[in-house]
């Protein structure tokens, strides 16, 4: 009874979608380059280091046996044998289809967060000055975030030249972190210009919105810049 | 005391047509030696706050400090001195080497042609330029043109250098190979670099960073020295220089 019970609970385990950033990103390392469970810790720490943590290595066992229930990886034949045993596991077409699906995934999950963020900072629109300053430090700390981005460099580093892979993921990382934060502090000047113009607005005792700003047409900021699209046009 | 301060500057720039538009407002930085500062602005107003900045044009109101010397007073002897403008298009004739246009750059310093020719060779070292000093004008591409301005700049020894938009039209993998040469200008020779962008990820790696619009400097408070990663592989890459 007691193993009809467990069954039981890993069908209800296995159907329902799989949440843990922990399980996926083992299922990415292991799609990279099948391994043991040891190996496969010890990648994990290299690779994620303080974005995702192991709690230990038997959570990496854990999260493997969830994998496996799942059928997203398999033990290769023939890594069982020996004294000390490390079977190496390989995933499975499914596993490499819901990787794939996860990653696109991902991109809504992402949208839906920033979302729910512009929300909350646009709810203090009523009051235009409380907001442009918000809006401000907002854009300060992306400025301090840029400093931060490393410059991504040509070779000459040991580490690199052994792993080019590891190379490529530090430098898409990099680009990807330059790119978001320099679309957030544009946002942040947009913002601030269509607040401004509100402001402004609510003095002159006008209404409120594009209309109170006056932006219609072509006058409307460009979504990019927050500047008005015919001045960016002669920016250089 | 920091090496270049910026103190409630104000600067209008008048275009075409007698407009004028509200560049800088009330704007104040400072700068300090090996620091590289990076400000983003829109429609030029980059380049006019660094034209202010190194004393080529004189704010409208507040003023500029190099050292602790007023530039509107000091400025001739300081700027191309101590205070280096790169101009990223070269002044000699299209057919014209590539070296020459440093050992001119000398030449009208006083300096004398064997040294001159010898700092040029130096300096061109210095920017991972060495191959281009033979090449014509003509020939270089956008990134080693602004490698030559660099070595240009970089030879009369300056404790400040400007620079307008170094990374613009550069190839994406070029990018940071300028911007990580000025990077090391900052970190190994402890030169005080300050260069505006066009693009906000010309931004990433700045000690501080600016964004300058509607006449109002936004910038970061000076955070702990960037990092500089080691990225890229060399594989299918040109050699830089």
């Amino acid at each position: 009874m007691g193993e009809g019970v467990n069954r039981a609970v890993n069908r209800t385990r296995v159907a329902a979608p799989m949440h843990s950033s922990v399980n996926w990103a083992l299922l990415g390392l292991i799609i990279e380059r099948p391994s043991y469970a040891y190996e496969l810790a010890q990648r994990f720490e290299r690779t994620y280091g303080s974005a995702l943590s192991l709690s230990s290595v038997s959570h990496a066992y854990t999260a493997l046996g969830t994998l496996k229930d799942r059928e997203l990886i398999e033990e290769l034949p023939g890594t069982r044998g020996g004294r000390q045993p490390k079977p190496h596991y390989r995933a499975t077409g499914k596993g490499l289809t819901d990787y794939h699906e996860r990653l696109i995934g991902e991109v809504a999950e992402e949208r839906k967060r920033q979302q729910v963020f512009l929300l909350q900072l646009t709810a203090l629109t009523r009051d235009p000055g409380k907001a442009m300053q918000i809006i401000g430090d907002y854009e300060q700390a992306c400025l301090t975030e840029t400093c931060t981005t490393g410059i991504a460099t040509g070779g000459g580093d040991p580490a690199s030249a052994a792993d080019p892979s590891r190379a490529l993921q530090a430098r898409l990382i990099a680009e990807e972190k330059r790119l978001a934060i320099a679309a957030k502090i544009s946002w942040a000047r947009y913002a601030r210009s269509e607040l401004k113009a509100l402001a402004a607005a609510r003095a002159n005792g006008r209404g409120s919105g594009a209309q109170a700003n006056g932006q219609t047409g072509g006058q409307r900021p460009s979504a990019q810049t927050g500047e008005r699209a015919d001045e960016r046009g002669s920016q250089r | 005391m920091s090496l270049l301060e910026l103190r409630h500057v104000c600067k209008r720039s008048t275009r075409g047509g007698g407009r004028s538009r509200l560049v800088l407002d009330d704007a104040t930085m400072s700068i300090d030696a090996g620091e590289l500062v990076a400000v983003w602005g829109l429609r030029g107003s980059g380049r006019t706050m660094l034209r202010v900045a190194t004393g080529i044009d004189a704010p409208d109101a507040g003023s500029v400090h190099f050292d602790g010397r007023d530039l509107r007073t000091h400025g001739e002897r300081i700027l191309g001195r101590e205070i280096g403008y790169c101009q990223s298009t070269p002044r000699g004739a299209p057919g014209q080497a590539a070296i020459e246009e440093v050992i001119v750059g000398l030449l009208v310093n006083g300096v004398s042609p064997s040294d001159a020719r010898a700092r040029a060779h130096e300096v061109l070292a210095r920017v991972e330029g060495g191959s281009l000093g033979a090449r014509r004008l003509s020939e270089l591409d956008r990134d080693e043109r602004v490698r030559l301005a660099i070595a240009h700049a970089l030879a009369l020894e300056p404790r400040l250098l400007v620079i307008d938009e170094p990374v613009a039209g550069v190839e994406l993998h070029q990018r940071d190979a300028i911007l990580l040469l000025l990077r090391s200008l900052a970190d190994e020779q402890g030169l005080a670099v300050l260069i505006s962008v066009g693009d906000l990820t010309g931004l990433s790696g700045a000690d501080q960073a600016f964004t300058l619009g509607d006449g109002e400097l936004r910038g970061s408070p000076k955070p702990e020295l960037a990092p500089v990663l080691e990225l890229r592989p060399a594989i299918g890459l040109r050699a830089s220089g």
